[in-house]
């Protein structure tokens, strides 16, 4: 039987003690903050937390064990690239958790126990600027002075990161994620200028059309076309050959041509040209040509390529009147009624083409039109500077995105959150994808609201310096031959 | 006896073996089944320099976290001669530049195994077992990569990889000083062909050949002796001299053409415009009467103003290694 006359820890000693304890840790330890988990999904039968955030850091004193630096076997290189394999040990007060952080943490969403400090949590230490996940809380050390435990000894390792929610607010802690993780990268398109171009005419005897009449089969390349020579004193229509393999049977090497787009559509003929194509690997293409009659369209060149084309702009050569029926009006300037031959004009027709950076860099002629009575304008239909989302709210593209923000695809409702926005560039990292992207929809900031259209999008890691998929991928690109059929079937 | 070549073999399957695993994604979807993950797994080749690492992957020598995960990473490690493949050792191949201006010869690959080990490290048992079955089903237990070797020849090589066995482990067990490690590794067998050094083939082409045919026996006397001599004919102009121009559009039926100036074609010889070669019949002005597709050539239309080549002897004697060619025959 125990001595009565002896407590060995009265209530007043105790907090003493307790009061020691937090004194020392307050004038030698440095402030850290705390991260609890917030277990968003659970696997209950594997028995794993695959969803965590961490929306809340409480600042909180800690001692350093470990004065002399990490413990753990520090940096090495694994197969899997370096590790950063350092350990850190710390001592917190147990009256301060009870009274300062307990409260603060109690109630958040999917949190779990807040009483004690908990493995798995997250401690933030500014000192490294580093985060440390809490692997083991010892609650016994020193083993009962005066019959009471007064500290947490917290036995840290450096955090693993996979995909886990860093949104606390505060940035030097949420920024630790910024540049690792999983990240896609894409290029944004911007509010951008339309694009002009001129017609250039011909008097007398233009390709107008070409009519296709055998396609052709086994087309591997582009084949050259070639039109009959025109007259002394004519211009000899050139073109190229539109090699489509979206055809049955194409499978992906045997196009067949599906246009000839006029990159000059020449000038006085007397008698429609042949037009052959040759190369590339097919054969059987057959077409038939028509000129026109008068004033048509042989060329348009293109003044000024504009920029922020998500895709190709509609070009048209040539307006017909619009019909007022209050009015009957006809714009003279656009429709011409001549008394030898009345008629309309015959409209032209032209196919622009844009280059990945946006910018218009050609117009085709696919029909150069008839009897135009002067030359037509030439309008190419400027880039969206306005889009219109799912649920017809009506958006303006621009602004800035910022930093750990969510982001949402107009068309694809795929969600994702910024890890770096380049406003100069329109470089856009996203991080935490539930989802794909597509591209050509708008991306839009849900903070922020800035919106811009997804142009080029890429999906292989390019930040991440240990990720070589990409760098595989293109190596791989000219040695590997699926042209022979795999008898395992693809991959 | 040991020149120096280097075919690039082994890096082309190292290569051709990353390029299967460099796609594998991780999906996580919460309790209301809406995806709130997804990962493409990186992967890269383990083996590196140390210091390239460093400083690739800490330029600032601080790092926030441990590691990110999951990472996959492959090594190639052992090597083995496969004597169940071994082929005749004296047999020579010729393998022809893609092109076809180049051709060279070698002596039949030696086969060899390459051992290559897949190691995927995840957090989560959860990631392992997505990024496990969407390797497994292509390993039956192999799957065959075509592999083109030696550079620009074209040298397409069915290259089997095995799936051998895989290698789980899970430490999830111990006290709380260290944390669960999910380490699963794939050792795959690339059976591949390993190609020696290449050797130029003679320039040379046979520009005559003489066959003769002796029919009956000595003692009866010949019935038939006959002597047949063939020599290569050019199927197109070397030196691309044009002859004259089309005067009008050719269909594929036409086989009398207008040219701009007939003086420049002769009779009874060939010409080519386009891909086509004809055999000129009779020549009136400049007007040509023609045999159309010959030697195999296409038939083809052929537009106002395209130029007419003439194929003459010189063009014979400049055939190279690799062209088409007809013949000419005369019997003696």
């Amino acid at each position: 039987m125990l001595n009565p006359f002896f407590l060995n820890g009265s209530k007043p000693e105790q907090n003493l003690l307790q009061s020691l304890y937090n004194e020392q840790i307050q004038m030698y330890g440095i402030e850290v903050h705390y991260l609890p988990r917030q277990y968003a999904t659970t696997h209950k039968i594997i028995r794993e937390v695959i969803q965590s955030n961490f929306t809340t850091a409480v600042p909180l004193e800690a001692y350093v064990n470990t004065y002399e630096g990490y413990t753990g076997q520090g940096t090495i290189l694994s197969k899997f690239g370096i590790e950063n394999r350092d350990d850190l040990e710390l001592t917190i007060s147990r009256e301060r958790w009870e009274d300062y952080v307990s409260p603060m943490i109690k109630g958040l969403p999917d949190g779990k126990i807040t009483e004690r400090p908990k493995e798995g949590d997250l401690i933030y230490f500014p000192l490294g600027d580093r985060l440390f996940e809490i692997k083991f809380v010892e609650h016994e050390q020193p083993f009962y002075s005066l019959k009471k435990n007064y500290v947490y000894e917290l036995k840290c390792e450096l955090f693993r990161y996979e995909d886990e929610v860093l949104d606390t607010g505060i940035d030097s802690i949420d920024d630790e994620i910024q540049e690792i993780g999983y990240i896609q990268t894409m290029h944004l398109i911007g509010a951008g200028t339309g694009a002009a171009g001129t017609a250039i005419m011909c008097p007398k005897g233009a390709v107008q059309t070409v009519h296709i009449s055998n396609m052709g089969k086994n087309f591997s390349g582009q084949p050259v076309v070639a039109f009959s020579s025109a007259p002394s004193g004519g211009i000899t229509a050139t073109g190229i050959a539109s090699v489509s393999y979206e055809y049955p049977g194409c499978s992906g090497k045997s196009g067949r041509v599906d246009a000839i787009l006029l990159t000059n559509a020449g000038c006085g003929y007397t008698e429609p040209p042949m037009v052959t194509v040759q190369g590339g690997g097919g054969t059987g293409f057959a077409a038939t040509v028509s000129i026109a009659s008068s004033n048509s369209v042989r060329d348009v060149e293109v003044i000024s390529g504009g920029s922020g084309y998500m895709q190709a702009p509609e070009v048209r050569i040539g307006v017909y009147p619009t019909f007022d029926e209050t009015y009957i009006f006809f714009s003279s300037e656009q429709f011409f009624f001549s008394s030898s031959t009345p008629g309309p004009e015959d409209a032209a027709v032209g196919f622009a083409t844009i280059s990945r950076a946006g910018v218009v860099t050609d117009v085709y002629v696919t029909n150069g039109g008839d009897n135009f009575q002067f030359t037509p304008t030439v309008a190419i239909d400027p880039p969206a500077s306005e889009g219109k989302l799912p649920d017809g709210t009506i958006i303006t593209v621009g602004g800035t995105y910022i930093f750990n923000e969510i982001v949402k695809g107009s068309t694809s409702g795929c969600t994702a959150r910024v890890k770096d926005w380049n406003a100069n560039t329109n470089f856009m990292q996203l991080g935490i994808i539930a989802g794909s992207f597509v591209a050509g929809e708008y991306l839009v900031g849900e903070t922020s609201g800035a919106t811009y259209v997804i142009g080029h999008l890429n999906t292989d890691d390019i930040v991440s310096p240990y990720a070589a998929n990409q760098v595989i991928e293109l190596a791989a690109d000219n040695i590997i031959d699926f042209s022979y059929d795999n008898p395992f079937g693809m991959p | 006896m040991f020149e120096y070549f280097y075919n690039e073999i082994f890096r082309s399957v190292i290569i051709g073996f990353g390029s299967l695993f460099n796609g594998i994604q991780i999906q996580k979807k919460d309790e209301k089944d809406q995806t709130f993950s997804v990962i493409k797994v990186p992967l890269a080749y383990g083996p590196t320099q140390k210091f390239l690492a460093r400083m690739q992957q800490s330029p600032d020598l601080n790092h926030p976290v441990q590691m990110t995960l999951p990472r996959m990473s492959f090594e190639f490690t052992a090597l083995a001669y496969d004597p169940s493949r071994k082929s005749t050792q004296t047999q020579q191949i010729v393998v022809t530049s893609s092109d076809g201006s180049e051709e060279k010869k070698t002596f039949l690959p030696v086969p060899y195994n390459m051992t290559i080990v897949l190691s995927v490290y995840t957090k989560f048992n959860d990631d392992m077992l997505q990024i496990t079955e969407q390797i497994v089903p292509y390993f039956q237990p192999g799957y065959t990569l075509p592999i083109k070797f030696l550079g620009d020849y074209d040298q397409v090589v069915n290259v089997p990889v095995v799936l051998e066995n895989i290698d789980m482990q899970d430490e999830y067990e111990g006290n709380f000083d260290t944390r669960r490690a999910l380490l699963y590794t794939f050792t795959f067998t690339a059976k591949t062909m390993v190609f020696g050094p290449l050797t130029d083939v003679s320039k040379d082409i046979i520009k005559k050949v003489t066959v003769g045919y002796i029919a009956g026996s000595k003692s009866s006397g010949y019935e038939r002796d006959v002597t047949y001599q063939v020599t290569p004919r050019a199927l197109k102009d070397y030196d691309g001299t044009v002859a004259t121009l089309l005067a009008e559009n050719v269909d594929m039926v036409e086989n009398i053409i207008d040219v701009e100036n007939g003086a420049s074609i002769k009779e009874g010889t060939y010409i080519y415009i386009g891909q086509e070669e004809m055999y000129v019949e009779t020549v009136s002005d400049n007007r040509i009467v023609v045999k159309r597709a010959q030697d195999k050539t296409p038939l083809q239309n052929h537009v106002m103003g395209s130029p007419v080549y003439n194929i003459t002897q010189a063009d014979n004697i400049k055939i190279e290694l690799g062209d088409d060619f007809g013949f000419d025959g005369n019997v003696f």
